[in-house]
């Protein structure tokens, strides 16, 4: 995937007007501070990320480099951090999430004999597109509604991935915006300290 | 303010957080019986608790959420937007459940109006009679409003002059009308891709009419184009409730009681109510109070007097009819989004810059009844990929790809009118209750045929202005916007929850004061409305309390 905002750093503005001391503290927590696991098992964090990993694929960066996805949902459910609502076809969101997990182990051991997390790379796209379509193998999956759950999974974690600096400079989303706001707001427009798009003008 | 209450302020022994991050002189009710104690300090109860106030009432505005203050606790991040949202769980059910918690939610002082997209619509008059224009229909309940557009109409200028609206020298739709009392703001991309798709095929359109400020007001600068309106405004060119009513509240000697949950309001022998339990700081207190306003929106209002059931009230307070958290209704909400050539940026400026209320009104030759507003939407990054993904269900390779072209991307949403039916209802949910014991909401929802049909002109007619305007790649995301009804409005008691003052029919001290006394949705933001009845309801409390039909009705001899 060619960089399309080729040099943007939404951290590099730092020290910025577009970064006020409330907003650093919120990002560099973010940053700086990944919660341990507290909630999960380890093995069901493995099957988690191995989900996550088929919903907003990292491998083009470095172990170390990715951004973080389980940490966060565990986080969420460690402090039992409700959505204000829940549908009422399914459990309470910790019981959700570890049914869940289970489940898309029973149903890889069901049709492939071994863990999600174990499981080969087209496999387990087959397995998600399979949760996607409601459509899973297992006794888990005949009172859990399996295309809830996974609407939860994939905007919990596409919300995480686009929660992270990372990701506000890859697509060149401005990130933080405090005191200094916009002046070009028109539709071309595009302020100095915003991200410049590969083989485009400056400024727009 | 006189010089009689400032004098009285250095003695007012508690504090509120201020505009710009000082501290602010609040006045203790706590152990008072008040005149009046108003129960959320939203949209709607924030306006009634400062007119009340100011009309020399004793007044605690009780409130769940925190007191923000503006400059510290308010972020440039989508993420963090999230503590403004009342996210304690409510169980949802029916055909269509409906997703609570977030841009239909608000918790902390100055509710969702810290959030809110700040679109100021009026109601039209044909919105005020849709029973009398359309006669009954199957598997609605329609019902006129007790109010016309003509009652409402100087507390619609009442309430734009207080918030100071920035809107068009013409608006197209509706009423001749005042000017805005501030000037319309410039136009953001997606405001200007909306004026030329609609201008292309001609469909009028104009700049929204916003709740932020184009010229400095007070202590309040203009608007700096941040773009972060719906996480909470750190500028405060925002007229959130929190920095225009709740400060008028304070200062005319109102105590807003912030993190007080209230969990029930009690009544007397008489049926009378008598006050509000509530728990604050780990304990549980009665604010004793000879009125009480109920403002906390379409399903915590049903919840605390579903709540609040007692011996005499076996079904709840205000609830003879059996109406109470019956007939709520949202608006339809879908977003339909496409490709430009040009950046977009949607994450700059107010995401609300114009709109058409040319599908507002009886559209010719369509299947159904109601109408529906297009407006710009502007959702930030984590939003739009959430919806993006799930909508198009995009995941994996693809979906880094495709979020590339975020910045390119513009929307309209549509707030679409939607009928109001009996089986729509807010109900206490019979084993689930929150962290302090109390049962939780159970929302069941459904739409009726009609609103899907609207759903379906609206969608198309969306397309085609992307079309007309160059977009590309057009898709729709479903969803849902705002709350209405639960306990509404009438004439009669046999077939709502409270009159056309906001007042109970069954308890003559309680007034419910927020959208949920909405008898029909309409078909545009309905913040201007609900503050509007809010501004009437309490200048009838005024009234009531001056020439003695209060008194009166608590069968007290003297105030």
């Amino acid at each position: 995937m060619a960089p399309r905002y080729p040099g943007f750093d939404v951290l590099a503005k730092w020290s910025s007007a577009d970064f006020d001391d409330p907003t650093r503290e919120v990002v560099r927590r973010r940053v700086e501070e990944v919660p341990p696991l507290r909630f999960f098992t380890v093995e069901e964090a493995a099957t988690l990320q191995a989900a996550a990993d088929c919903i907003v694929p990292q491998e083009d960066r470095a172990a170390g480099e990715r951004i973080p996805i389980v940490p966060w949902i565990d986080q969420k459910l460690a402090r039992d951090e409700r959505d204000g609502f829940r549908d009422e076809r399914l459990p309470p969101q910790r019981e959700m999430w570890c049914q869940a997990l289970a489940g898309l182990d029973q149903a890889a051991e069901a049709l492939h004999a071994a863990p999600f997390a174990k499981l080969g790379p087209s496999e387990r796209d087959a397995l998600v597109n399979r949760l996607a379509g409601g459509e899973m193998p297992g006794e888990i999956w005949a009172t859990l509604p399996a295309k809830l759950f996974f609407k939860q999974l994939l905007q919990l974690v596409v919300r995480t991935y686009y929660a992270h600096p990372t990701a506000w400079s890859e697509v060149g989303y401005n990130g933080p915006s405090a005191i200094r706001g916009h002046v070009r707001i028109w539709a071309g427009g595009v302020d100095p300290w915003e991200a410049q798009e590969a083989g485009k003008p400056r400024h727009g | 303010m006189d010089d009689g209450c400032l004098g009285g302020m250095d003695a007012w022994p508690l504090c509120a957080p201020g505009l710009n991050g000082e501290s602010v002189p609040m006045r203790d009710w706590s152990r008072d019986e008040v005149d009046v104690c108003v129960i959320g300090a939203g949209a709607a109860g924030g306006v009634v608790g400062a007119k009340l106030a100011e009309a020399g009432l004793s007044v605690v505005i009780l409130e769940a959420g925190p007191h923000w203050s503006p400059v510290q606790d308010f972020t440039s991040d989508e993420s963090d937007g999230r503590k403004l949202y009342w996210l304690d769980e409510r169980i949802t059910g029916g055909p269509d459940p409906i997703q609570l918690g977030e841009n239909n939610s608000g918790r902390g002082v100055g509710g969702g109006t810290v959030h809110y997209s700040m679109i100021k619509m009026r109601l039209q008059p044909h919105d005020f009679q849709r029973r009398t224009i359309h006669g009954d229909l199957p598997d609605a309940d329609m019902q006129d409003w007790p109010l016309s557009y003509e009652d409402l109409e100087p507390y619609y200028e009442e309430v734009e002059e207080a918030l100071q609206i920035a809107g068009p020298t013409r608006y197209p739709w509706g009423r001749r009308r005042r000017r805005f009392p501030q000037r319309e703001h410039r136009l953001n991309a997606t405001a200007e891709v909306l004026v030329r798709g609609c201008s292309k095929l001609g469909i009028e359109v104009a700049p929204a009419p916003v709740a932020t400020l184009s010229a400095p007001h007070g202590r309040r600068p203009p608007c700096v184009y941040r773009g972060f309106c719906n996480y909470g405004c750190s500028t405060n060119a925002k007229s959130s409730v929190l920095v225009t009513y709740i400060p008028r509240a304070i200062a005319a000697g109102a105590e807003v009681r912030a993190d007080a949950m209230a969990a029930r309001i009690e009544h007397d022998a008489a049926g009378r109510v008598t006050g509000v339990v509530h728990f604050c700081g780990g304990r549980t207190h009665l604010q004793r109070a000879r009125l009480v306003v109920v403002a906390c929106y379409a399903i915590e209002t049903p919840r605390l007097l579903l709540n609040s059931h007692s011996a005499r009230f076996t079904h709840g307070l205000a609830n003879s009819s059996g109406l109470v958290g019956r007939c709520l209704m949202v608006h339809t909400g879908e977003q339909s989004f496409a490709r430009y050539p040009e950046r977009i940026n949607q994450y700059k400026a107010p995401p609300g810059l114009a709109l058409t209320e040319d599908f507002n009104r009886e559209i010719s030759g369509a299947d159904f009844i109601s109408g529906y507003t297009i407006e710009c939407v502007g959702p930030h990054v984590g939003h739009y990929a959430a919806q993006m993904a799930s909508n198009r269900r995009v995941w994996g390779a693809r979906l880094r790809e495709t979020m590339l072209d975020y910045n390119h991307v513009a929307a309209f949403g549509i707030v679409g009118d939607v009928l109001p039916q009996r089986t729509n209802r807010v109900e206490l949910h019979a084993s689930e209750v929150d962290g302090y014991g109390l049962p939780i909401p159970h929302v069941t929802f459904g739409y009726h045929e009609n609103d899907r049909r609207m759903v379906r002109h609206a969608t198309e007619v969306m397309r085609r202005i992307h079309a007309a305007a160059g977009g590309t790649d057009i898709w729709t995301s479903e969803r849902t916007a705002h709350l209405m009804g639960a306990c509404r409005m009438g004439t009669d008691p046999a077939n709502s929850v409270v009159d056309r003052d906001g007042r109970a029919f069954d308890v003559p001290n309680l007034f419910i004061c927020d959208g949920s006394v909405f008898p029909s949705a309409g078909a545009g933001n309905p913040s201007l409305t609900i503050q509007a009845v809010a501004a009437r309801t309490a200048d009838r409390i005024i009234e009531m309390a001056r020439n003695g039909e209060l008194t009166r009705a608590l069968g007290r001899s003297g105030a």
